[in-house]
């Protein structure tokens, strides 16, 4: 069952167009959406959250469309940025405090139990924490709320390795207890390690969005590693 | 709507907000223009607004489980509550002044504006105003404040400066009338600032739930 839809999403500015992007967002299913910088990844994702407004096209989650009903879709899902961090200058414990009112799902032990499997300490504050660390809080947040899907902006950018591969196995852990994670990045390596389904989007357009199998299977050529397919893909978008 | 009023309150909000609502008591200075008091609760609030663009804090209240518009109602909540416990304080200053310190020599000798109601009815147009034009200014791009901010200074020391002066002009004296003198003229001049500072509010509210719908994050 698909957890969202986004269907014909067009936004244009003056340097810059998103061109009918569509795909979908499984239940239980990690879903990697890649493409270099500047190709419309975080345009898209912020048109999902309405967070900026698409001149045409649809964004529904659980069935339901975004507009009109904004604030319980919110309560379902969870999100995250890799760099950003707000109020940088409060405790995570009294950023929680005001965040976990409006959840009515809030969960105190899922989140006592994040805040130890990320060894986070409550008391620091972001401006404190490293940017692998910064992830981990935003995530902590969104995980508990109990969101059903987790939508994170480039959340492996500025990781160290460890951190990265640290992060690949909670999404992957999260997979297994149903919840949906789609995440943008331009690190092919996090793709090829825990995505199940690949949304490519190059100059505003998606060029593919199916299950990771199918689009090696579809693109690839003499054995190519999916980087390599990317790559020639991405050349040949630059070269037509 | 709770909710959102107490995240403004709790995480938004400057201490400044909070401790300049303490200009209220201006209204009790003699000989000085009273009516600096509401500007200076209203940069209190500017530092709110300062403080919370430095946190990121649009977004991060735009992605709270709630209606974007909601976001919006919230910060306005805010802004009214301070304004209206800074009215308070002015309000008990005025009656103080308008009945127990009626014959003191500071307020009878005093040249300024004199704290009765009619002066409370402009404080609370002026409040309107910073509504207005640097709040609604503000979420035209939920980013941007110094244009809103100066605007708003410039109309403010004018009204204060016009307020000072209209008790000078022959026919208007009535404006600074000492305790419960005229008191029908007061108290209507004090509706008159309260039904303006509803409709300027109202109307910024609904143009800036509206502005901040279309904004592109």
């Amino acid at each position: 069952m698909d957890r969202a839809e986004i269907r014909g999403l067009c936004k244009r500015y003056p340097s810059f167009e998103l061109k009918d992007v569509s795909f979908s967002i499984g239940s239980g299913r990690i879903t990697g959406f890649i493409g270099r910088n500047g190709s419309g990844k975080t345009t898209t994702i912020k048109s999902m959250l309405n967070l900026i407004h698409p001149d045409s096209g649809e964004v529904s989650f659980f069935g339901l469309p975004m507009f009109g009903n904004e604030a319980e879709i919110k309560k379902r899902i969870g999100y995250s940025t890799g760099t950003v961090s707000w109020y940088p200058r409060k405790k995570i414990r009294d950023l929680v405090a005001i965040v976990k009112r409006f959840y009515d799902t809030w969960d105190d032990a899922a989140y006592r139990k994040y805040l130890d499997l990320f060894q986070l300490d409550e008391n620091k504050m972001p401006i404190e924490l490293s940017e692998g660390m910064k992830v981990k809080c935003n995530l902590l947040m969104a995980l508990s709320h109990r969101a059903e899907i987790l939508i994170l902006d480039e959340p492996t950018s500025g990781l160290d390795p460890f951190s990265r591969s640290e992060l690949l196995e909670i999404f992957t852990s999260l997979k297994h207890d149903g919840v949906a994670v789609f995440f943008s990045t331009h690190i092919i390596t996090d793709i090829e390690k825990c995505a199940d389904d690949i949304v490519y989007i190059s100059h505003g357009k998606i060029v593919a969005a199916s299950s990771k199998d199918d689009f090696v299977s579809n693109y690839s050529e003499s054995g190519e590693s999916l980087e390599d397919i990317m790559l020639r893909l991405e050349r040949s978008v630059l070269n037509a | 709507m709770l909710n959102i009023l107490r995240k403004e309150a709790g995480l938004s909000a400057s201490a400044l907000s909070y401790i300049f609502i303490a200009f209220g008591l201006m209204f009790l200075l003699p000989g000085y223009p009273i009516l600096c008091g509401v500007f200076f609760v209203t940069l209190g609030l500017f530092q709110s607004f300062q403080k919370a663009r430095e946190a990121n804090d649009t977004v991060f209240s735009a992605l709270l489980p709630i209606a974007k518009k909601d976001v919006v109602k919230g910060r306005y909540l805010f802004v009214c509550l301070i304004e209206l416990c800074s009215l308070l304080i002015m309000a008990i200053t005025v009656i103080i002044r308008m009945t127990l310190l009626r014959d003191a020599v500071p307020y009878t000798h005093n040249a300024l504006m004199n704290a009765n109601f009619f002066a409370l009815g402009v404080a609370f147009f002026i409040f309107g105003i910073f509504n207005s034009v640097f709040v609604g200014g503000f979420y035209k791009t939920a980013y941007k404040f110094a244009r809103p901010f100066v605007t708003y200074i410039i109309i403010a020391f004018v009204m204060v400066g016009v307020a000072e002066a209209l008790h000078y002009i022959p026919g208007l004296e009535i404006v600074n009338a000492f305790g419960t003198d005229h008191l029908g003229f007061q108290l209507g001049a004090l509706a008159v600032g309260m039904a303006l500072y509803l409709l300027l509010t109202i109307l910024s509210l609904r143009s800036s739930c509206r502005n901040f719908e279309k904004l592109d994050l």
